[in-house]
Protein backbone atom coordinates (compact mmCIF):
# COMPACT_ATOMS: atom_id res chain seq x y z
CA UNK A 1 0.00 0.00 0.00
CA UNK A 2 2.85 2.47 0.90
CA UNK A 3 4.74 1.45 -2.04
CA UNK A 4 1.82 2.24 -4.13
CA UNK A 5 1.24 5.91 -3.13
CA UNK A 6 5.28 6.16 -3.07
CA UNK A 7 4.70 5.04 -6.86
CA UNK A 8 1.97 7.79 -7.61
CA UNK A 9 4.47 10.55 -6.60
CA UNK A 10 7.41 8.90 -8.43
CA UNK A 11 5.98 8.42 -11.77
CA UNK A 12 5.47 12.36 -11.38
CA UNK A 13 1.50 12.39 -13.44
CA UNK A 14 2.15 16.56 -13.21
CA UNK A 15 -1.14 17.10 -15.48
CA UNK A 16 -3.32 16.65 -12.41
CA UNK A 17 -2.05 19.25 -10.54
CA UNK A 18 -1.66 19.22 -6.86
CA UNK A 19 -5.92 20.08 -5.92
CA UNK A 20 -6.41 16.53 -7.25
CA UNK A 21 -4.21 13.89 -6.62
CA UNK A 22 -4.17 11.08 -8.92
CA UNK A 23 -6.52 8.29 -7.24
CA UNK A 24 -4.59 4.99 -6.94
CA UNK A 25 -6.11 1.66 -6.25
CA UNK A 26 -4.84 -0.41 -3.30
CA UNK A 27 -3.05 -2.77 -5.67
CA UNK A 28 -1.06 0.10 -6.95
CA UNK A 29 -2.56 0.93 -10.21
CA UNK A 30 -3.54 4.33 -11.60
CA UNK A 31 -6.95 5.03 -13.07
CA UNK A 32 -7.25 6.47 -15.95
CA UNK A 33 -8.43 10.76 -15.40
CA UNK A 34 -11.82 10.95 -15.43
CA UNK A 35 -12.00 6.92 -13.99
CA UNK A 36 -14.01 6.40 -10.07
CA UNK A 37 -13.24 3.59 -7.94
CA UNK A 38 -15.94 1.07 -7.96
CA UNK A 39 -17.70 0.76 -4.79
CA UNK A 40 -18.39 -2.76 -3.46
CA UNK A 41 -21.81 -2.82 -5.07
CA UNK A 42 -20.46 -2.25 -8.31
CA UNK A 43 -17.88 -4.61 -8.30
CA UNK A 44 -20.18 -7.34 -7.14
CA UNK A 45 -21.32 -6.87 -11.22
CA UNK A 46 -24.66 -8.26 -11.08
CA UNK A 47 -26.53 -4.94 -10.42
CA UNK A 48 -24.18 -3.71 -12.87
CA UNK A 49 -25.02 -6.19 -15.88
CA UNK A 50 -29.00 -5.27 -14.44
CA UNK A 51 -29.07 -2.06 -15.11
CA UNK A 52 -27.20 -2.87 -18.89
CA UNK A 53 -29.67 -5.16 -19.61
CA UNK A 54 -32.40 -3.09 -18.86
CA UNK A 55 -30.80 0.00 -21.27
CA UNK A 56 -30.56 -2.75 -24.19
CA UNK A 57 -34.08 -4.42 -23.42
CA UNK A 58 -35.35 -0.60 -24.38
CA UNK A 59 -33.56 -0.51 -27.74
CA UNK A 60 -34.86 -3.88 -28.83
CA UNK A 61 -38.33 -1.87 -29.30
CA UNK A 62 -36.66 1.56 -30.71
CA UNK A 63 -36.97 2.43 -33.65
CA UNK A 64 -34.53 1.16 -35.94
CA UNK A 65 -31.81 3.55 -37.39
CA UNK A 66 -31.45 1.68 -40.78
CA UNK A 67 -33.59 2.11 -43.85
CA UNK A 68 -35.03 -1.20 -45.52
CA UNK A 69 -33.19 -0.30 -48.30
CA UNK A 70 -33.95 -2.36 -51.98
CA UNK A 71 -33.38 0.00 -54.35
CA UNK A 72 -36.99 -0.05 -56.08
CA UNK A 73 -39.36 2.48 -53.65
CA UNK A 74 -38.17 5.55 -54.96
CA UNK A 75 -41.39 7.39 -52.81
CA UNK A 76 -40.89 5.42 -49.46
CA UNK A 77 -38.42 6.74 -47.32
CA UNK A 78 -38.22 3.44 -45.50
CA UNK A 79 -36.64 2.44 -48.45
CA UNK A 80 -34.78 4.17 -50.21
CA UNK A 81 -32.00 6.40 -48.87
CA UNK A 82 -32.30 10.14 -49.75
CA UNK A 83 -28.86 11.47 -49.91
CA UNK A 84 -28.65 15.40 -48.16
CA UNK A 85 -27.97 17.94 -51.38
CA UNK A 86 -24.31 17.91 -50.72
CA UNK A 87 -23.94 14.25 -51.46
CA UNK A 88 -21.80 13.57 -54.28
CA UNK A 89 -22.85 10.75 -56.62
CA UNK A 90 -23.00 10.12 -60.85
CA UNK A 91 -21.48 13.04 -62.68
CA UNK A 92 -24.01 14.38 -65.71
CA UNK A 93 -23.19 17.04 -68.12
CA UNK A 94 -24.92 20.30 -68.75
CA UNK A 95 -26.25 21.86 -72.04
CA UNK A 96 -26.75 25.74 -72.12
CA UNK A 97 -29.79 27.19 -73.96
CA UNK A 98 -29.11 26.19 -77.86
CA UNK A 99 -29.02 22.81 -76.46
CA UNK A 100 -24.88 22.13 -77.61
CA UNK A 101 -22.98 20.54 -75.07
CA UNK A 102 -21.90 23.39 -72.45
CA UNK A 103 -18.35 22.57 -71.73
CA UNK A 104 -15.97 24.41 -73.77
CA UNK A 105 -13.09 21.71 -73.11
CA UNK A 106 -10.64 23.73 -71.49
CA UNK A 107 -9.23 20.72 -69.26
CA UNK A 108 -9.45 22.57 -66.33
CA UNK A 109 -11.41 18.99 -64.45
CA UNK A 110 -8.88 16.31 -66.44
CA UNK A 111 -5.92 18.44 -64.54
CA UNK A 112 -7.86 18.85 -60.98
CA UNK A 113 -8.65 15.24 -61.15
CA UNK A 114 -6.82 13.47 -58.60
CA UNK A 115 -7.48 10.32 -60.16
CA UNK A 116 -6.94 11.17 -63.47
CA UNK A 117 -9.80 9.57 -64.62
CA UNK A 118 -11.55 12.42 -67.19
CA UNK A 119 -10.63 12.12 -70.48
CA UNK A 120 -11.55 15.21 -73.05
CA UNK A 121 -10.44 15.54 -76.93
CA UNK A 122 -11.02 18.79 -77.93
CA UNK A 123 -11.79 20.10 -81.19
CA UNK A 124 -13.08 23.62 -83.22
CA UNK A 125 -16.62 24.44 -82.82
CA UNK A 126 -18.79 24.54 -85.75
CA UNK A 127 -19.45 27.96 -87.80
CA UNK A 128 -22.36 28.62 -85.98
CA UNK A 129 -21.08 28.50 -82.75
CA UNK A 130 -20.17 31.67 -81.68
CA UNK A 131 -20.00 31.47 -77.67
CA UNK A 132 -16.70 29.66 -78.21
CA UNK A 133 -13.44 28.37 -79.81
CA UNK A 134 -13.54 24.46 -78.64
CA UNK A 135 -16.38 21.60 -77.46
CA UNK A 136 -15.06 18.48 -75.91
CA UNK A 137 -15.87 15.60 -79.83
CA UNK A 138 -15.06 12.95 -76.74
CA UNK A 139 -15.38 13.63 -72.67
CA UNK A 140 -15.10 10.29 -71.11
CA UNK A 141 -14.82 9.49 -67.11
CA UNK A 142 -13.94 6.63 -65.61
CA UNK A 143 -15.64 6.17 -62.77
CA UNK A 144 -13.95 3.05 -61.63
CA UNK A 145 -11.38 5.45 -60.78
CA UNK A 146 -13.06 8.22 -59.65
CA UNK A 147 -13.32 9.14 -56.03
CA UNK A 148 -16.21 10.98 -56.08
CA UNK A 149 -13.92 14.17 -54.50
CA UNK A 150 -15.86 16.72 -56.59
CA UNK A 151 -12.65 18.89 -57.53
CA UNK A 152 -13.93 18.74 -61.25
CA UNK A 153 -16.96 20.29 -60.28
CA UNK A 154 -15.48 23.22 -58.46
CA UNK A 155 -12.63 23.54 -60.91
CA UNK A 156 -15.22 24.01 -64.23
CA UNK A 157 -15.22 27.92 -65.59
CA UNK A 158 -18.27 27.32 -66.89
CA UNK A 159 -20.12 25.06 -64.77
CA UNK A 160 -20.55 22.23 -67.27
CA UNK A 161 -19.82 19.36 -65.44
CA UNK A 162 -21.02 18.22 -61.96
CA UNK A 163 -22.07 15.45 -59.39
CA UNK A 164 -25.61 14.45 -58.83
CA UNK A 165 -26.52 12.56 -55.76
CA UNK A 166 -27.26 9.04 -57.78
CA UNK A 167 -25.23 6.64 -55.30
CA UNK A 168 -26.41 3.85 -56.78
CA UNK A 169 -23.66 2.96 -59.44
CA UNK A 170 -23.53 -0.46 -59.79
CA UNK A 171 -22.88 -2.42 -63.34
CA UNK A 172 -22.16 -5.90 -64.28
CA UNK A 173 -19.14 -4.86 -66.67
CA UNK A 174 -16.15 -2.81 -66.54
CA UNK A 175 -16.82 -1.28 -69.55
CA UNK A 176 -20.14 0.30 -68.95
CA UNK A 177 -18.92 2.50 -66.18
CA UNK A 178 -17.18 4.21 -68.39
CA UNK A 179 -18.87 7.16 -69.19
CA UNK A 180 -18.86 9.05 -72.38
CA UNK A 181 -20.64 12.35 -73.08
CA UNK A 182 -23.38 11.40 -74.68
CA UNK A 183 -24.28 9.32 -71.68
CA UNK A 184 -23.12 12.14 -69.29
CA UNK A 185 -25.21 14.84 -71.38
CA UNK A 186 -28.42 12.05 -71.06
CA UNK A 187 -27.93 11.61 -67.23
CA UNK A 188 -28.14 15.63 -66.93
CA UNK A 189 -31.83 14.84 -69.22
CA UNK A 190 -33.20 12.07 -66.93
CA UNK A 191 -32.19 14.17 -63.68
CA UNK A 192 -34.09 17.45 -65.40
CA UNK A 193 -31.36 19.38 -64.40
CA UNK A 194 -29.63 19.68 -67.74
CA UNK A 195 -30.44 22.64 -68.43
CA UNK A 196 -30.02 25.19 -65.88
CA UNK A 197 -28.17 27.91 -66.06
CA UNK A 198 -25.07 28.88 -64.08
CA UNK A 199 -25.61 27.42 -60.96
CA UNK A 200 -22.73 25.62 -58.37
CA UNK A 201 -25.12 23.02 -57.89
CA UNK A 202 -28.13 23.44 -59.80
CA UNK A 203 -29.69 19.90 -58.00
CA UNK A 204 -29.59 21.56 -54.94
CA UNK A 205 -32.43 23.94 -53.59
CA UNK A 206 -33.04 27.45 -54.46
CA UNK A 207 -30.93 29.74 -52.26
CA UNK A 208 -28.33 27.21 -51.07
CA UNK A 209 -26.10 28.29 -54.52
CA UNK A 210 -22.81 30.10 -53.78
CA UNK A 211 -22.97 33.99 -54.41
CA UNK A 212 -19.20 33.74 -55.86
CA UNK A 213 -19.97 31.31 -57.68
CA UNK A 214 -22.93 33.16 -59.88
CA UNK A 215 -20.91 36.35 -61.25
CA UNK A 216 -19.29 34.22 -63.87
CA UNK B 1 -44.58 -53.32 -30.31
CA UNK B 2 -41.10 -54.35 -28.56
CA UNK B 3 -40.71 -52.07 -25.64
CA UNK B 4 -37.05 -50.48 -26.89
CA UNK B 5 -38.65 -49.30 -29.99
CA UNK B 6 -41.09 -46.70 -28.33
CA UNK B 7 -37.44 -45.44 -26.90
CA UNK B 8 -37.24 -43.74 -30.91
CA UNK B 9 -39.96 -41.64 -29.32
CA UNK B 10 -37.69 -39.36 -27.14
CA UNK B 11 -35.00 -40.01 -29.03
CA UNK B 12 -35.94 -38.59 -32.47
CA UNK B 13 -38.10 -35.74 -30.18
CA UNK B 14 -34.63 -34.78 -28.90
CA UNK B 15 -32.53 -34.80 -31.37
CA UNK B 16 -34.36 -33.88 -34.43
CA UNK B 17 -35.76 -30.91 -32.57
CA UNK B 18 -32.16 -30.19 -31.78
CA UNK B 19 -30.81 -30.13 -35.16
CA UNK B 20 -34.51 -28.09 -36.31
CA UNK B 21 -33.79 -25.45 -33.63
CA UNK B 22 -30.46 -24.65 -34.14
CA UNK B 23 -30.95 -22.66 -37.20
CA UNK B 24 -34.10 -21.30 -36.12
CA UNK B 25 -31.28 -20.09 -32.98
CA UNK B 26 -29.01 -18.35 -35.61
CA UNK B 27 -31.94 -16.39 -36.65
CA UNK B 28 -32.80 -15.31 -33.83
CA UNK B 29 -29.77 -14.07 -32.52
CA UNK B 30 -29.07 -12.20 -35.56
CA UNK B 31 -32.35 -10.59 -34.65
CA UNK B 32 -31.76 -9.95 -31.61
CA UNK B 33 -28.56 -8.39 -32.10
CA UNK B 34 -30.31 -5.88 -34.97
CA UNK B 35 -32.92 -5.16 -33.07
CA UNK B 36 -30.92 -3.77 -29.67
CA UNK B 37 -28.25 -2.02 -32.41
CA UNK B 38 -31.40 -0.50 -34.18
CA UNK B 39 -30.65 -2.19 -37.17
CA UNK B 40 -32.68 -4.54 -39.30
CA UNK B 41 -31.49 -7.74 -38.52
CA UNK B 42 -32.05 -10.46 -41.95
CA UNK B 43 -34.97 -9.46 -43.63
CA UNK B 44 -34.48 -10.54 -47.09
CA UNK B 45 -34.97 -14.47 -47.79
CA UNK B 46 -38.55 -15.53 -46.32
CA UNK B 47 -40.78 -17.89 -47.22
CA UNK B 48 -43.07 -15.65 -49.08
CA UNK B 49 -42.15 -12.62 -51.07
CA UNK B 50 -39.71 -11.91 -54.20
CA UNK B 51 -36.58 -13.12 -52.33
CA UNK B 52 -38.17 -16.65 -51.32
CA UNK B 53 -36.05 -19.21 -52.19
CA UNK B 54 -39.52 -21.37 -53.76
CA UNK B 55 -38.87 -18.82 -56.71
CA UNK B 56 -36.25 -20.85 -57.92
CA UNK B 57 -38.68 -23.38 -58.83
CA UNK B 58 -41.07 -21.61 -60.51
CA UNK B 59 -43.59 -20.62 -57.50
CA UNK B 60 -44.69 -17.36 -57.45
CA UNK B 61 -44.25 -16.27 -53.58
CA UNK B 62 -46.11 -12.65 -53.87
CA UNK B 63 -44.80 -9.26 -53.41
CA UNK B 64 -44.70 -8.35 -50.14
CA UNK B 65 -42.14 -10.26 -47.99
CA UNK B 66 -43.63 -11.71 -44.77
CA UNK B 67 -41.30 -13.00 -42.18
CA UNK B 68 -38.54 -12.23 -44.55
CA UNK B 69 -35.40 -13.78 -43.34
CA UNK B 70 -36.55 -16.89 -41.60
CA UNK B 71 -34.71 -18.75 -44.06
CA UNK B 72 -31.37 -17.06 -43.93
CA UNK B 73 -30.07 -19.78 -42.05
CA UNK B 74 -31.01 -22.21 -44.75
CA UNK B 75 -28.99 -19.91 -46.93
CA UNK B 76 -25.84 -19.76 -44.52
CA UNK B 77 -26.35 -23.54 -44.36
CA UNK B 78 -26.37 -24.02 -47.94
CA UNK B 79 -23.46 -21.43 -48.60
CA UNK B 80 -20.96 -23.31 -45.34
CA UNK B 81 -21.45 -26.55 -47.43
CA UNK B 82 -20.88 -25.37 -50.85
CA UNK B 83 -17.86 -23.40 -49.69
CA UNK B 84 -14.32 -24.83 -50.53
CA UNK B 85 -12.93 -26.52 -47.68
CA UNK B 86 -9.36 -25.70 -47.67
CA UNK B 87 -7.12 -27.53 -44.89
CA UNK B 88 -3.99 -25.84 -44.66
CA UNK B 89 -1.21 -27.67 -44.94
CA UNK B 90 0.70 -26.77 -41.67
CA UNK B 91 -2.18 -29.01 -39.86
CA UNK B 92 -1.62 -32.13 -38.17
CA UNK B 93 -4.41 -33.91 -40.45
CA UNK B 94 -5.95 -36.23 -38.39
CA UNK B 95 -7.01 -34.11 -35.45
CA UNK B 96 -8.24 -31.20 -37.25
CA UNK B 97 -10.74 -33.28 -39.03
CA UNK B 98 -11.73 -34.95 -35.81
CA UNK B 99 -11.91 -31.85 -33.59
CA UNK B 100 -15.30 -30.48 -34.97
CA UNK B 101 -16.75 -33.76 -34.17
CA UNK B 102 -15.64 -33.27 -30.72
CA UNK B 103 -17.20 -29.90 -30.59
CA UNK B 104 -20.49 -31.45 -31.64
CA UNK B 105 -21.19 -34.32 -30.18
CA UNK B 106 -20.96 -33.62 -26.27
CA UNK B 107 -23.93 -31.24 -26.17
CA UNK B 108 -26.03 -33.64 -27.50
CA UNK B 109 -25.05 -36.52 -25.19
CA UNK B 110 -25.61 -34.41 -22.00
CA UNK B 111 -28.80 -33.89 -23.78
CA UNK B 112 -29.02 -37.73 -23.04
CA UNK B 113 -30.22 -37.74 -19.64
CA UNK B 114 -32.45 -34.46 -19.52
CA UNK B 115 -36.28 -35.30 -19.08
CA UNK B 116 -37.63 -33.22 -21.79
CA UNK B 117 -41.93 -33.85 -21.51
CA UNK B 118 -44.11 -36.04 -19.05
CA UNK B 119 -44.63 -39.71 -19.78
CA UNK B 120 -46.33 -40.26 -22.93
CA UNK B 121 -49.23 -42.96 -22.30
CA UNK B 122 -50.12 -45.49 -25.08
CA UNK B 123 -52.40 -47.68 -24.07
CA UNK B 124 -50.95 -48.97 -20.68
CA UNK B 125 -47.37 -48.43 -21.13
CA UNK B 126 -46.32 -45.44 -20.10
CA UNK B 127 -42.87 -44.21 -22.44
CA UNK B 128 -40.94 -41.73 -20.55
CA UNK B 129 -39.52 -39.14 -22.54
CA UNK B 130 -35.92 -39.06 -21.72
CA UNK B 131 -33.58 -40.76 -24.09
CA UNK B 132 -31.31 -42.18 -21.20
CA UNK B 133 -32.32 -42.53 -17.47
CA UNK B 134 -29.26 -43.64 -16.31
CA UNK B 135 -28.51 -43.92 -12.31
CA UNK B 136 -25.36 -41.65 -11.98
CA UNK B 137 -27.63 -38.77 -13.36
CA UNK B 138 -26.29 -35.05 -13.44
CA UNK B 139 -22.62 -36.80 -13.42
CA UNK B 140 -22.79 -38.00 -16.89
CA UNK B 141 -23.64 -34.07 -17.84
CA UNK B 142 -20.66 -33.10 -16.16
CA UNK B 143 -18.71 -35.75 -17.41
CA UNK B 144 -19.26 -35.33 -21.00
CA UNK B 145 -19.51 -31.55 -20.87
CA UNK B 146 -15.81 -31.77 -19.76
CA UNK B 147 -15.07 -33.51 -23.27
CA UNK B 148 -16.27 -30.48 -25.20
CA UNK B 149 -13.41 -29.02 -24.17
CA UNK B 150 -11.52 -31.35 -26.26
CA UNK B 151 -12.67 -30.10 -29.53
CA UNK B 152 -11.60 -26.61 -28.59
CA UNK B 153 -8.61 -27.75 -27.68
CA UNK B 154 -7.56 -30.16 -30.46
CA UNK B 155 -9.14 -28.02 -32.92
CA UNK B 156 -6.91 -25.07 -31.61
CA UNK B 157 -3.83 -27.36 -31.28
CA UNK B 158 -4.54 -29.34 -34.36
CA UNK B 159 -4.60 -25.80 -36.44
CA UNK B 160 -0.73 -25.34 -35.73
CA UNK B 161 -1.19 -21.19 -35.27
CA UNK B 162 -0.51 -19.32 -32.55
CA UNK B 163 -4.16 -17.64 -32.62
CA UNK B 164 -5.88 -20.81 -32.47
CA UNK B 165 -3.46 -22.58 -30.06
CA UNK B 166 -4.05 -19.35 -28.01
CA UNK B 167 -7.65 -19.57 -27.97
CA UNK B 168 -7.77 -23.47 -27.57
CA UNK B 169 -5.22 -22.71 -24.44
CA UNK B 170 -7.60 -20.23 -22.75
CA UNK B 171 -10.84 -22.37 -23.65
CA UNK B 172 -9.34 -25.26 -21.88
CA UNK B 173 -8.65 -23.00 -19.28
CA UNK B 174 -11.92 -21.44 -19.07
CA UNK B 175 -14.11 -24.39 -19.13
CA UNK B 176 -11.85 -26.75 -16.57
CA UNK B 177 -12.14 -23.25 -14.30
CA UNK B 178 -15.34 -23.09 -14.53
CA UNK B 179 -16.88 -26.89 -14.86
CA UNK B 180 -15.97 -26.58 -10.94
CA UNK B 181 -18.03 -24.11 -9.96
CA UNK B 182 -21.15 -25.64 -12.59
CA UNK B 183 -20.71 -28.71 -10.31
CA UNK B 184 -20.10 -27.21 -6.95
CA UNK B 185 -23.91 -25.44 -7.54
CA UNK B 186 -25.43 -28.93 -8.79
CA UNK B 187 -24.03 -30.47 -5.64
CA UNK B 188 -26.09 -27.91 -3.43
CA UNK B 189 -29.20 -29.36 -5.74
CA UNK B 190 -27.90 -32.95 -5.26
CA UNK B 191 -28.03 -32.28 -1.57
CA UNK B 192 -31.46 -30.22 -1.73
CA UNK B 193 -33.42 -32.99 -3.29
CA UNK B 194 -31.60 -36.13 -1.98
CA UNK B 195 -30.54 -37.40 -5.35
CA UNK B 196 -28.63 -37.03 -8.86
CA UNK B 197 -30.87 -38.33 -11.02
CA UNK B 198 -32.62 -35.51 -13.67
CA UNK B 199 -35.41 -37.54 -13.85
CA UNK B 200 -36.31 -37.85 -9.60
CA UNK B 201 -35.55 -33.77 -9.64
CA UNK B 202 -37.71 -33.00 -12.34
CA UNK B 203 -40.52 -35.18 -10.31
CA UNK B 204 -40.03 -33.46 -6.90
CA UNK B 205 -40.47 -30.64 -8.44
CA UNK B 206 -43.83 -31.64 -10.22
CA UNK B 207 -44.97 -33.25 -6.83
CA UNK B 208 -44.31 -30.15 -4.91
CA UNK B 209 -45.72 -27.38 -6.99
CA UNK B 210 -44.43 -24.24 -8.79
CA UNK B 211 -42.34 -23.49 -5.11
CA UNK B 212 -40.29 -26.56 -5.10
CA UNK B 213 -38.56 -25.83 -8.33
CA UNK B 214 -34.94 -25.52 -7.80
CA UNK B 215 -34.88 -21.65 -8.09
CA UNK B 216 -36.48 -20.76 -5.06
CA UNK B 217 -35.38 -23.82 -3.35
CA UNK B 218 -31.40 -23.05 -4.60
CA UNK B 219 -31.47 -19.45 -5.69
CA UNK B 220 -27.67 -18.65 -5.03
CA UNK B 221 -26.86 -22.29 -6.84
CA UNK B 222 -29.13 -21.19 -9.68
CA UNK B 223 -27.38 -17.59 -10.28
CA UNK B 224 -23.84 -19.52 -10.11
CA UNK B 225 -25.35 -22.15 -12.48
CA UNK B 226 -26.30 -19.34 -14.52
CA UNK B 227 -23.10 -18.01 -14.93
CA UNK B 228 -21.15 -21.13 -14.95
CA UNK B 229 -23.16 -21.65 -18.16
CA UNK B 230 -22.58 -18.67 -19.98
CA UNK B 231 -18.87 -19.73 -19.79
CA UNK B 232 -18.70 -22.77 -20.56
CA UNK B 233 -20.31 -22.07 -23.77
CA UNK B 234 -17.55 -19.57 -24.48
CA UNK B 235 -20.72 -16.83 -24.97
CA UNK B 236 -19.88 -13.40 -23.70
CA UNK B 237 -18.83 -11.75 -21.35
CA UNK B 238 -16.48 -15.23 -21.39
CA UNK B 239 -16.37 -15.64 -25.04
CA UNK B 240 -12.19 -15.45 -24.65
CA UNK B 241 -11.45 -18.40 -26.58
CA UNK B 242 -12.90 -16.89 -30.10
CA UNK B 243 -12.30 -12.95 -29.02
CA UNK B 244 -12.10 -11.44 -32.49
CA UNK B 245 -10.23 -8.96 -31.63
CA UNK B 246 -7.11 -10.11 -30.33
CA UNK B 247 -7.11 -13.35 -31.74
CA UNK B 248 -8.90 -13.26 -35.21
CA UNK B 249 -11.60 -16.53 -34.35
CA UNK B 250 -9.49 -18.34 -31.72
CA UNK B 251 -9.70 -21.85 -32.00
CA UNK B 252 -11.61 -21.86 -35.28
CA UNK B 253 -9.51 -19.61 -37.19
CA UNK B 254 -8.27 -22.39 -39.84
CA UNK B 255 -11.38 -24.00 -39.89
CA UNK B 256 -13.72 -23.32 -43.03
CA UNK B 257 -17.10 -24.46 -44.86
CA UNK B 258 -18.76 -26.52 -42.90
CA UNK B 259 -15.89 -27.96 -40.38
CA UNK B 260 -16.27 -24.43 -39.40
CA UNK B 261 -20.21 -24.72 -39.40
CA UNK B 262 -19.92 -28.06 -36.77
CA UNK B 263 -18.01 -25.41 -34.33
CA UNK B 264 -20.40 -22.85 -35.01
CA UNK B 265 -23.23 -25.54 -34.78
CA UNK B 266 -21.67 -27.15 -31.50
CA UNK B 267 -22.07 -23.30 -29.71
CA UNK B 268 -25.95 -23.19 -30.62
CA UNK B 269 -26.25 -26.98 -29.47
CA UNK B 270 -24.23 -26.20 -26.00
CA UNK B 271 -26.60 -23.59 -25.60
CA UNK B 272 -29.88 -25.51 -25.69
CA UNK B 273 -27.87 -28.43 -23.64
CA UNK B 274 -27.16 -26.04 -20.51
CA UNK B 275 -30.76 -24.15 -21.24
CA UNK B 276 -32.27 -27.74 -21.00
CA UNK B 277 -30.33 -28.38 -17.72
CA UNK B 278 -31.10 -24.95 -16.72
CA UNK B 279 -34.87 -25.75 -16.78
CA UNK B 280 -34.72 -29.82 -15.70
CA UNK B 281 -32.32 -27.96 -12.35
CA UNK B 282 -34.02 -24.98 -10.87
CA UNK B 283 -37.06 -23.99 -13.24
CA UNK B 284 -39.35 -27.24 -12.74
CA UNK B 285 -38.77 -29.37 -15.83
CA UNK B 286 -41.29 -29.96 -17.80
CA UNK B 287 -43.63 -28.76 -15.00
CA UNK B 288 -46.06 -25.78 -15.51
CA UNK B 289 -49.05 -24.31 -13.25
CA UNK B 290 -52.06 -26.64 -13.03
CA UNK B 291 -50.83 -29.76 -14.67
CA UNK B 292 -52.26 -31.86 -12.61
CA UNK B 293 -55.83 -30.01 -13.75
CA UNK B 294 -55.06 -30.60 -16.92
CA UNK B 295 -54.18 -33.80 -16.64
CA UNK B 296 -57.26 -34.85 -15.00
CA UNK B 297 -59.70 -32.90 -17.48
CA UNK B 298 -58.51 -33.00 -21.35
CA UNK B 299 -56.68 -36.35 -20.52
CA UNK B 300 -52.63 -37.39 -20.72
CA UNK B 301 -51.87 -36.80 -24.28
CA UNK B 302 -53.05 -33.09 -24.07
CA UNK B 303 -50.77 -32.85 -20.79
CA UNK B 304 -47.94 -34.33 -22.30
CA UNK B 305 -48.16 -31.78 -25.11
CA UNK B 306 -48.47 -29.42 -23.33
CA UNK B 307 -44.98 -30.53 -21.07
CA UNK B 308 -42.86 -30.27 -23.85
CA UNK B 309 -44.33 -26.81 -25.03
CA UNK B 310 -43.54 -25.90 -21.51
CA UNK B 311 -40.00 -27.57 -21.16
CA UNK B 312 -39.15 -25.55 -24.58
CA UNK B 313 -40.54 -22.60 -23.47
CA UNK B 314 -38.05 -22.50 -20.68
CA UNK B 315 -35.02 -24.03 -22.74
CA UNK B 316 -35.79 -21.00 -24.83
CA UNK B 317 -35.78 -18.31 -22.66
CA UNK B 318 -32.61 -19.44 -21.47
CA UNK B 319 -31.07 -18.93 -25.35
CA UNK B 320 -32.82 -16.11 -25.68
CA UNK B 321 -31.18 -14.79 -21.77
CA UNK B 322 -28.08 -15.35 -23.69
CA UNK B 323 -28.22 -13.70 -26.69
CA UNK B 324 -29.31 -10.38 -24.53
CA UNK B 325 -26.55 -10.30 -22.41
CA UNK B 326 -24.18 -11.18 -25.63
CA UNK B 327 -25.27 -7.77 -27.09
CA UNK B 328 -24.77 -6.37 -23.49
CA UNK B 329 -21.78 -6.79 -21.83
CA UNK B 330 -18.18 -6.57 -23.00
CA UNK B 331 -16.02 -9.58 -22.61
CA UNK B 332 -13.91 -9.81 -19.38
CA UNK B 333 -10.30 -9.23 -19.44
CA UNK B 334 -8.66 -13.14 -18.78
CA UNK B 335 -6.60 -12.04 -14.98
CA UNK B 336 -10.86 -11.48 -14.53
CA UNK B 337 -12.11 -14.33 -15.79
CA UNK B 338 -10.01 -16.36 -13.95
CA UNK B 339 -10.44 -14.17 -10.34
CA UNK B 340 -14.46 -14.61 -10.97
CA UNK B 341 -14.03 -18.04 -11.59
CA UNK B 342 -11.71 -19.28 -8.76
CA UNK B 343 -12.03 -16.15 -5.83
CA UNK B 344 -15.72 -15.57 -6.57
CA UNK B 345 -17.74 -18.58 -7.68
CA UNK B 346 -15.82 -21.33 -6.07
CA UNK B 347 -16.02 -19.78 -2.64
CA UNK B 348 -19.53 -18.45 -2.84
CA UNK B 349 -20.58 -22.04 -4.22
CA UNK B 350 -18.71 -23.79 -1.21
CA UNK B 351 -20.43 -21.64 1.56
CA UNK B 352 -23.68 -22.44 -0.69
CA UNK B 353 -23.26 -26.18 -0.15
CA UNK B 354 -22.26 -25.94 3.50
CA UNK B 355 -25.37 -23.59 3.65
CA UNK B 356 -27.47 -26.34 1.85
CA UNK B 357 -26.15 -28.64 4.56
CA UNK B 358 -26.93 -26.61 7.57
CA UNK B 359 -30.92 -25.99 6.39
CA UNK B 360 -31.44 -29.83 5.65
CA UNK B 361 -30.17 -31.19 8.84
CA UNK B 362 -33.27 -33.78 10.01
Amino acid sequence: MAGGHGHGHGHGHDGHGAATPTPVLPSGAFLAPGNVELNWVEKMYLPEIVKGLGNTFSHLFKKTFTVDYDGTHREDPRKFHVPSEGYRGEHYLKKDEAGHVKCVACFMCAAACPAECIHIEAEAVPADWKDRERYPKRFEIDLLRCIYCGMCEEACPVDAIALSTTYNVVSETRESKVYARERLLQRGEELGISMSKHQYRPDGIPGHVPEQKQSH
Amino acid sequence: MAPYLWKLIPILLVFGGILAIVPLLVYLERKICALIQERMGPNRVGLFGPDSPLEVFGFKMGEKRVLGGLLQPLADAIKLIAKEDIIPPQVERYLYEFAPFFALLPPFLAFAVIPIGADLQVGDTAVPLVVADVGVGFLWVLAVASLSAYGVALGGWASNNKYALLGGIRATAQMISYEIGLGMALIAVAMQYQTVEPVSIVAQQVEGGFWHWGIFRQPLAFMLFLICAFAENNRLPFDLPECEAELIGGYHTEYSSMKFGMFFQGEYIAMLTMGGLLATFFLGGWHYPFYEAIREGAGPLIATLLSLVSFGVKTMAFVVFSMWVRWTLPRFRYDQLMRIGWKGIIPVALANIVLTALINIR
